[in-house]
């Protein structure tokens, strides 16, 4: 499998706080990553150092052989990469149909878009993806009065459709009852067939349903990288995770 | 005679007075603007209710031969118009926190209404606080050209507001729950911080600011209801330029632009003046977008 | 709560469940009480002696342009701009000043001279050179459209490139209108000054109002493709939440570029022909009293629709006229009033509630829920608002 991702020596200040220390990271085209760590260990940092939001103090960010480090957020979209935050973004007056169409992937200049609405395949594109997020009876609805749960999905949905190599998912569960948590890691499961995600997520329920390979990080750098069986066993993880989340 | 390097120095003197105007006018919306998120497009009219504040004391109550009328008047001042800003905290903005651009619109809409009052009420001709005499004259600086006493007095007045306000901020109890909810609204409240209380004490503290600097400006400008539109245009111009969210700030944006517009407007004339510091604020907001102390995003 | 795989509800391709509910480019409605308002108009101008109340409608058809640019860029795509009337007085005064100087040439003062009177005023003997061009009327009205879209052009890339939006860019503008009307009024021998620039032969008749009500049709039909399109819901994604819109590829300061200008156009145009058609313009036209005063109409109206600035308008100034002569200074007080009123209470403004209103009684599919929804809604969003200081979510 070829790399998609590498991370090299990436070290990001915050006010004058270091978050993230001289990071090395690296994914593999079509891999579901899940990552990990306690509270400030820089995991949302890394995802907004990817997706260009900040530029780093040092190091380097590789996206399919290209040097993406430092770039703008638009133009690393354009490679590639998508990404959905913690809260759910979207577009609140905008029906649920119209939040993924404006998310379809295609030219976003101004000019290119001017006479038209949406092309017949488009639209079924957009229904599919509607069917896979399960609110396709919600459709015509202005995406503000979705459930907290149907908003994540939503968001899920819009970052689907913008068809990206790469899909940076940021707690994507949180604000969930169990069985809204259980359908996203589906949800997601599904999605990480046909792309490479990488997942921050807390929940270790949700950690157990659909990962595979695992890193921790910790004060912003890798403390532990493997299967999630192994790394659950390690002594140092535990040590640091020691009373916050449950697994067993 | 005078030379014009004479003149230039007297100008840049005079600045400082000027710099001191916009530092105490502009302390009060940034306080508001910095712990709120809102801009108060009525704080001009504030200002000029703490000037009739001056002029009433003045004319109605003490008479003009008192000698301590100003320092009434401040204190009179700041509770008349604090006590307006909290009527129009509680009846308007406390509903449109989340929508800033909309609180532009509706204090406009105060302001205009306060204006309008004015005018009915004292009459738009222009109206005269004079100078306390004890603050008369001033200090001769190059051969015929003084320095007022009362310039002087407007410098002392507002490094000890922005002294005062920067103890309250930062030395006090309540400061610190004020930082603490401009920092992170979200988790202040979490520990147990009463954040819509915060809210309007700050609205209502900068209002009362601005009730004071119209207080101190009353006697050396020309008190009318439409008096205090510029002085908040400048004020907001200090904030986009200073940066909010800190009181040097204020301080560096009030100095640049009471600098330079009095020196420039002193070469050129007001309006080129004017227009001048207005490009060199749009200028230095390319480079630092959130002003010279703001918070600046990272791109 | 639908439930994984429920595969029931989902009909093939073309069945009820997946149509989509959208209003059509021009509604049947809109067509209909479009051409009945021009015919009325057009008609009433080739028929009426009281020339008073069609310049009246003139005015106000110019003033809805005004509005429907302001709609554009602030309930459209969120930019509220304080100074858009920097646009329009610029347009204004290229026209106005043009057909003073011709004018004058034909009409000589009683001193004789054939300049324009507020400059004799001023002691100036001749044109000055520089405002000879404006000799042309085609020049001027070039100029007319063309500065003020370059002006704004220049704005956009210094402010929205630079991700200053929001409250920062709306202090900028009102500087910027402010400055205007300062050396409108400074520059007193070049633009009339305090006096503005009157008597110069405005075009009048119907002729020219049905060319009002042409360009007025015109720019409406525009302004409703743009926003029917894609590029409209980009927009609408823009305002809701610009930083999702970024990071879903969009090159958003471009946008934003892209629709003020051509909201900088229609306001300049509406100047243009607001100048020709009224005979009187001055620094009042520029400044950032009429600058935010459009925006309420706007918002009476109803912002984010296209019929709602001219309905706004059309009310609000109509209502001015035949109040404010006989409330005078109380008035003021009413429009100070109505600007807190439609924040707090009229959000959607008329049109938009009646659309609101029209929408549950079709039958939206969310039912008796709206209002708790709504209720759920804002109050997170409210939340997240207040989180960030008023500014989209970001996050580190």
């Amino acid at each position: 499998m070829a790399t998609l991702l590498e991370i090299k020596g990436l070290t990001t200040k915050v006010s004058g706080y270091t978050i993230l220390n001289n990071l090395d990271f690296s994914m593999e085209e079509n891999e579901l990553r899940v990552l990990l760590g306690p509270n400030g260990a820089g995991k949302t940092t890394l995802i907004s150092m990817i997706t260009g939001q900040y530029k780093p103090h040092s190091g380097t960010i590789h996206f399919a052989g290209r040097d993406i480090t430092g770039w703008a957020p638009d133009e690393i979209f354009k490679v590639g990469i998508s990404r959905k935050f913690q809260v759910p973004n979207m577009y609140e007056t905008l029906s649920v149909f119209d939040n993924v169409m404006v998310s379809l992937q295609g030219p976003r200049k101004v000019f290119a878009y001017l006479w038209t609405r949406v092309k017949p395949a488009e639209a079924e594109r957009i229904w599919e993806i509607l069917e896979l997020i399960g609110l396709e009876g919600k459709a015509n609805d202005p995406a503000d009065t979705l459930s907290h749960g149907e908003r994540q999905w939503l968001e899920l949905g819009m970052l689907v459709a913008s068809n990206p190599k790469l899909l940076l998912l940021d707690e994507p569960t949180t604000g969930m009852t169990d069985e809204g948590k259980h359908r996203t890691a589906e949800l997601i499961r599904r999605i990480a067939q046909s792309h490479t995600v990488l997942l921050v997520e807390h929940d270790m329920h949700v950690v157990r349903q659909i990962a595979e390979k695992v890193t921790v990080l910790h004060q912003g750098q890798r403390l532990a990288e493997g299967p999630l069986a192994e790394v659950v066993q390690d002594e140092t993880v535990r040590a640091v995770y020691l009373g916050k989340g449950k697994f067993s | 005679m005078i030379t014009f390097q004479d003149q230039i120095f007297m100008q840049f003197l005079t600045g400082f007075s000027v710099v001191a105007i916009l530092m105490i006018a502009a302390t009060g919306l940034a306080i508001i603007f910095g712990v709120c998120g809102v801009i108060n497009m009525a704080h001009g009219e504030f200002i000029m209710i703490g000037a009739y504040c001056s002029y009433l004391l003045r004319e109605y109550i003490v008479g003009p031969n008192f000698a301590y009328t100003l320092f009434l008047a401040i204190p009179l001042a700041f509770a008349i118009v604090g006590l307006i800003g909290l009527l129009v905290e509680r009846t308007i903005i406390r509903w449109i926190y989340d929508r800033p651009l909309e609180t532009l619109l509706a204090t406009w809409g105060v302001g205009i209404i306060l204006q309008v009052v004015a005018k009915l009420v004292f009459g738009s001709e222009l109206k005269e606080a004079k100078v306390p005499h004890i603050l008369d004259g001033g200090v001769r600086v190059i051969r015929f050209l003084q320095f007022p006493y009362y310039r002087m007095f407007l410098i002392v007045v507002a490094i000890v507001l922005l002294a005062l306000t920067f103890y309250i901020i930062f030395k006090t109890d309540f400061g610190l729950k004020v930082r603490a909810v401009r920092r992170n609204r979200r988790i202040a409240s979490c520990l147990g911080i009463d954040t819509a209380k915060i809210d309007m004490t700050i609205f209502v503290f900068g209002s009362g600011l601005a009730g004071v600097a119209g207080a101190v400006l009353a006697p050396i400008k020309t008190v009318s209801p439409s008096m205090g539109f510029n002085y908040a245009v400048d004020s907001y111009m200090v904030l986009v330029l200073g940066g909010v969210g800190n009181l040097w700030g204020v301080a560096a944006g009030g100095g640049i632009i009471g600098e330079a517009e009095t020196v420039l407007s002193f070469l050129t004339n007001n309006v080129i003046g004017r227009l001048l510091v207005f490009l060199f604020i749009v200028i230095i907001i390319r480079v630092v977008p959130r002003g010279i102390f703001g918070y600046q995003e990272r791109r | 709560m639908e439930k994984v795989g429920e595969k029931q509800r989902i009909q093939p391709a073309g069945g009820k469940q997946r149509r989509i509910r959208r209003t059509p480019l021009i509604p049947w409605w809109a067509l209909i009480g479009g051409a009945a308002v021009v015919a009325a108009i057009g008609a009433y101008g080739e028929t009426s002696a009281n020339n008073y109340l069609l310049s009246l409608l003139g005015k106000f058809l110019c003033y809805a342009i005004f509005a429907l640019s302001i709609d554009l860029i602030w309930g459209f795509t969120g930019i509220l701009s304080l100074g858009q009337a920097v646009y329009f007085g610029i347009g204004a005064y290229f026209v106005a000043l043009s057909l003073k100087i011709n004018y004058a040439l034909t009409h000589p003062t009683r001193y004789g001279g054939k300049i324009p009177d507020f400059m004799e005023w001023n002691g100036l003997k001749v044109l000055p050179r520089f405002m000879e061009p404006l000799m042309s009327l085609p020049f001027a009205i070039a100029c007319a459209l063309i500065v003020p879209t370059l002006l704004a052009l220049l704005f956009g890339v210094i402010t929205f490139k630079r991700h200053i939006y929001g409250v920062y860019c709306a202090v900028i503008t009102l500087a910027e209108s402010l400055i205007l009307q300062d050396a409108i009024i400074e520059y007193q021998a070049y633009t009339g000054g305090f006096n503005g620039i009157t008597d110069y032969g405005n075009i009048t008749g119907p002729v020219f109002m049905w060319f009002i009500l042409a360009v007025t049709v015109v720019f409406f039909v525009l302004a409703r493709l743009l926003t029917h399109s894609r590029v409209g819901t980009v927009l609408k994604s823009i305002r809701d939440n610009d930083v999702r819109a970024e990071f879903m590829g969009y090159n958003v300061a471009n946008y934003r570029i892209f629709v003020f200008c051509l909201s900088a156009f229609m306001a300049a145009a509406a100047g243009a022909m607001y100048a020709a058609w009224v005979g009187l313009i001055s620094f009042l036209d520029a400044g950032p009293g009429f600058s935010i005063e459009a925006v309420i109409w706007t918002a009476v109206g109803g912002r984010g629709t296209i019929i709602g600035p001219f309905v706004g308008t059309f009310l609000v100034r109509g209502a001015s006229f035949f109040l404010s002569g006989v409330l005078a200074d109380w008035w003021q007080l009413i429009m100070g009033g109505l600007f807190i009123f439609v924040v707090l209470f009229m959000r959607d403004g008329i049109v938009g509630t009646i659309g609101n209103w029209w929408r549950r009684q079709r039958g939206a599919t969310y039912g008796g829920l709206v209002e708790e929804a709504d209720r759920q809604a804002h109050d997170l969003q409210a939340e997240w608002q207040r989180d960030s200081g008023g500014a989209p979510t970001r996050e580190i």
